[in-house]
């Protein structure tokens, strides 16, 4: 095993896992927020998956470009969904967080039949983009493009993330978490900060569907391949914490393709639920976790 | 010795003729088949196709047609008085536990004649078992694992090939070429998914490499549906071998070939176990790096010669909604309907002993099928016996059969020169 490969490798996984610290932030986000795991989040990522698909294959703008777009169009998502569901589970007064549950669980399960009637059940992809299918190579260590930018991008998201927290709606957002009643009666509005909160949430988890795209093939089930990872990273990160999600992320990412160097690679996730199973142990909010 | 009563001799003989009339007078209109397929999750695409390709010889079996072969004609099961069949669907969502279920209620509820299925090896094997216990025929369309026919059961039926003879066609294929152009094989890198499907393929992929004296530098499984592949096309351009060899589901074959190409590694030849990579929506996403890949396969739709009736069948699954042209699996699907259809003219009865005696008795020569096979004739294990495979190659955004070479329809593309 020569030096350039386990480089490569681990390279790339780190840029994978920026990528799944991506999809894990908005999760954490919402969940830090409201106490809601948003069991649609990869229903998410695949609606975002198929709006950027279907965009290209509209007006042949190229992913990378399609960025804000896509964004804003998941902010909206996020928001409506506030409003139209989430809103009036946090009425319930009895069995809330099972209700919440089943309500995610089951906008999830809508989600993924709507994108198989509308878009059918083949596999669709992204051929023609401006990334696509280039590599970039430091010497030995080849990488792709598309994997490099999305890192990229990825870590701008995450800059955005924390200065976000240092604003004026930032500070609305940690008190509205911290406890909502008491923000109410200095005239902050709830639903106005949760339904942001669930915007910023799905903006994320859009820009990652969009990024995704540019090498990844689309379908409607492609979500849940992803959001199984960003659970974990939350758990491990920390429920709540964007800067766990980050580490986790990229934990996971990390592990997992030096995993699959030096183990078979059918092994590959065994290393991360390992490590997740000794946090567990060990520290079980998670490693930045406030519970 | 008594002596019967006149009486009761005549009470017996109206009974009989009783019972045969009301046996007539309620002769079966419609024949309810179950078929368990993925209709949706991450193999829903392929099961989406087996219904279109059922639906098609369906078609072909109850309508009036004029396509030449076994029950091209149309009008219904001529065995049964003209009976239709009706297809029930299911959807496994590609669970064994969900596809066993489905079976059953199949069965027990709507008491079907017979089920086919389904895709995944690991979906037959629920499947086969349950249809075992209640003594109604399973009839694998398209499930390719050699284990699947070695598990004892009487009501297994499989007209189409298992990955022994697959495999066996690979090998026979690189010895073939190899004596023709003077590239041998000698190494090999074998990939596969690690559920039954891809680990049979790979376990006799390498015995048979072994026995034909080919080295195995690498022999990676992993897990289906994995968000990345990219440590694995790594771990392949490390080993560099001759000849790549993937057994992989359409989503991961994707990956692979992507992954591959961003390594900026190219293999001298990739021989894939079909499935993922004969998949139209493998070949729309990958584009241009399809490009020379082999593939085993029990259909040729190219053979239009030998198989004259592959172009009216083909235009009706098109029509059927489906929109693509019949591939490996498509084929097989519909295959495995026609086979059951020929059994039940045969039964004349929809009686499961009467249908089983009938399966074991077919014997259906290839010309009267689609595929490019001797025939139809089954083992005491309920596997087709005369189902022999093809190899295909992609080329100039084809597939083509290039081996064996009695039936190729283009020379096969073949440059592993180092």
């Amino acid at each position: 095993m020569s030096p350039a490969l386990i480089l490569q490798v681990a390279i790339g996984g780190i840029l994978m896992g920026l990528l799944y610290a991506v999809v894990a932030a908005g999760l954490t986000l919402i969940f830090g927020l409201m106490n809601v795991v948003n069991f649609a989040h990869g229903a998410l990522l695949m609606a975002a998956m198929y709006a950027t698909w279907l965009i290209h294959r509209s007006t042949g703008l190229d992913p990378l470009l399609q960025l804000p777009l896509v964004a804003a169009l998941l902010f909206g998502t996020g928001v409506a969904i506030y409003r139209v569901l989430i809103a009036r589970t946090l009425q319930i007064r009895v069995n809330g967080a099972m209700v919440q549950i089943f309500t995610t669980f089951g906008l999830s399960i809508f989600l993924v039949g709507l994108a198989q009637l509308v878009f059918g059940s083949d596999f669709q992809s992204i051929n023609a983009s401006f990334l696509g299918g280039r590599t970039l190579a430091f010497g030995a260590v080849v990488l792709p493009l598309p994997l490099v930018a999305s890192g990229v991008v990825s870590l701008l998201v995450f800059l955005a993330l924390f200065r976000l927290s240092r604003t004026e709606f930032g500070r609305a957002l940690e008190a509205t978490r911290e406890d909502f009643e008491a923000v109410a009666l200095i005239g902050v509005d709830r639903d106005r900060i949760f339904g942001i909160g669930w915007g910023i949430g799905a903006a994320a988890v859009g820009i990652a569907g969009v990024l995704l795209a540019n090498f990844y093939y689309i379908s409607p089930d492609v979500g849940t391949n992803f959001a199984l990872i960003a659970y974990v990273a939350v758990a491990l990160g920390g429920f709540g914490s964007i800067l766990g999600a980050l580490i986790a992320g990229l934990v996971i990412g990390l592990t997992e393709a030096l995993t699959a160097l030096v183990v078979d690679p059918s092994l590959k996730q065994i290393g991360i639920f390992l490590i997740y199973l000794a946090v567990l142990m060990f520290r079980p909010r998670g490693l930045f976790g406030k519970l | 010795m008594k002596r019967i009563k006149r009486r009761t001799v005549l009470t017996a003989v109206g009974a009989s003729v009783g019972v045969g009339f009301a046996r007539r007078a309620r002769a079966v209109e419609e024949v309810k088949i179950g078929a368990v397929f993925p209709l949706s999750g991450n193999a829903a695409a392929i099961g989406q196709d087996a219904r279109h390709a059922l639906e098609t010889m369906a078609e072909i079996i109850n309508g009036r047609h004029n396509i030449p072969m076994l029950l091209g004609e149309g009008g219904g099961l001529s065995g049964l008085g003209g009976a239709k069949v009706k297809l029930l669907f299911a959807d496994s969502q590609n669970n064994p536990q969900i596809a066993r279920s489905a079976a059953e209620r199949f069965i027990t509820q709507d008491g079907v004649v017979a089920v086919i299925g389904s895709y995944t090896s690991a979906t037959a094997v629920t499947i086969s078992q349950i249809c075992n216990r209640y003594q109604i025929p399973y009839i694998s369309a398209d499930n390719s694992s050699p284990s699947l026919n070695r598990q004892g059961l009487e009501w297994f039926f499989r007209p189409s090939p298992t990955d022994i003879d697959f495999t066996k066609a690979m090998f026979d294929f690189f010895a073939a070429i190899g004596e023709k152009t003077g590239e041998k094989v000698q190494s090999i890198a074998i990939i596969h998914e690690n559920s039954v499907f891809g680990s049979d393929s790979a376990k006799l992929q390498a015995r048979m490499a072994e026995a034909a004296g080919i080295k195995v530098l690498a022999n990676i499984s992993y897990q289906a549906n994995i968000p990345s592949l990219s440590v694995e096309a790594e771990r392949l351009r490390a080993a560099d071998a001759d000849v790549v060899m993937p057994s992989s589901y359409t989503s991961d074959a994707i990956l692979l070939m992507r992954a591959m190409h961003d390594a900026g590694y190219k293999p001298r030849a990739i021989m894939a176990q079909d499935a993922g990579f004969i998949d139209p929506a493998f070949i729309a996403a990958v584009g241009p790096l399809a490009e020379g890949l082999l593939s085993r396969s029990a259909f040729a739709i190219d053979a239009v010669k030998q198989r004259p009736a592959i172009p009216a069948v083909n235009a009706l699954f098109r029509n059927s909604g489906a929109n693509k042209d019949l591939n490996d699996l498509t084929a097989r699907e519909l295959t495995a309907l026609q086979v059951l259809g020929d059994a039940l003219n045969r039964a004349k009865s929809t009686n499961n002993m009467a249908l089983r005696a009938a399966l074991r008795a077919t014997d259906i020569p290839g010309n009267q099928t689609i595929m490019p096979w001797a025939g139809v004739k089954f083992d005491e294990t309920g596997q087709n016996i005369k189902g022999n495979p093809v190899i295909l190659q992609y080329q100039k955004g084809q597939w083509r059969a290039v081996f064996p070479f009695e039936i190729a329809t283009a020379a096969a593309d073949w440059h592993i020169k180092r």
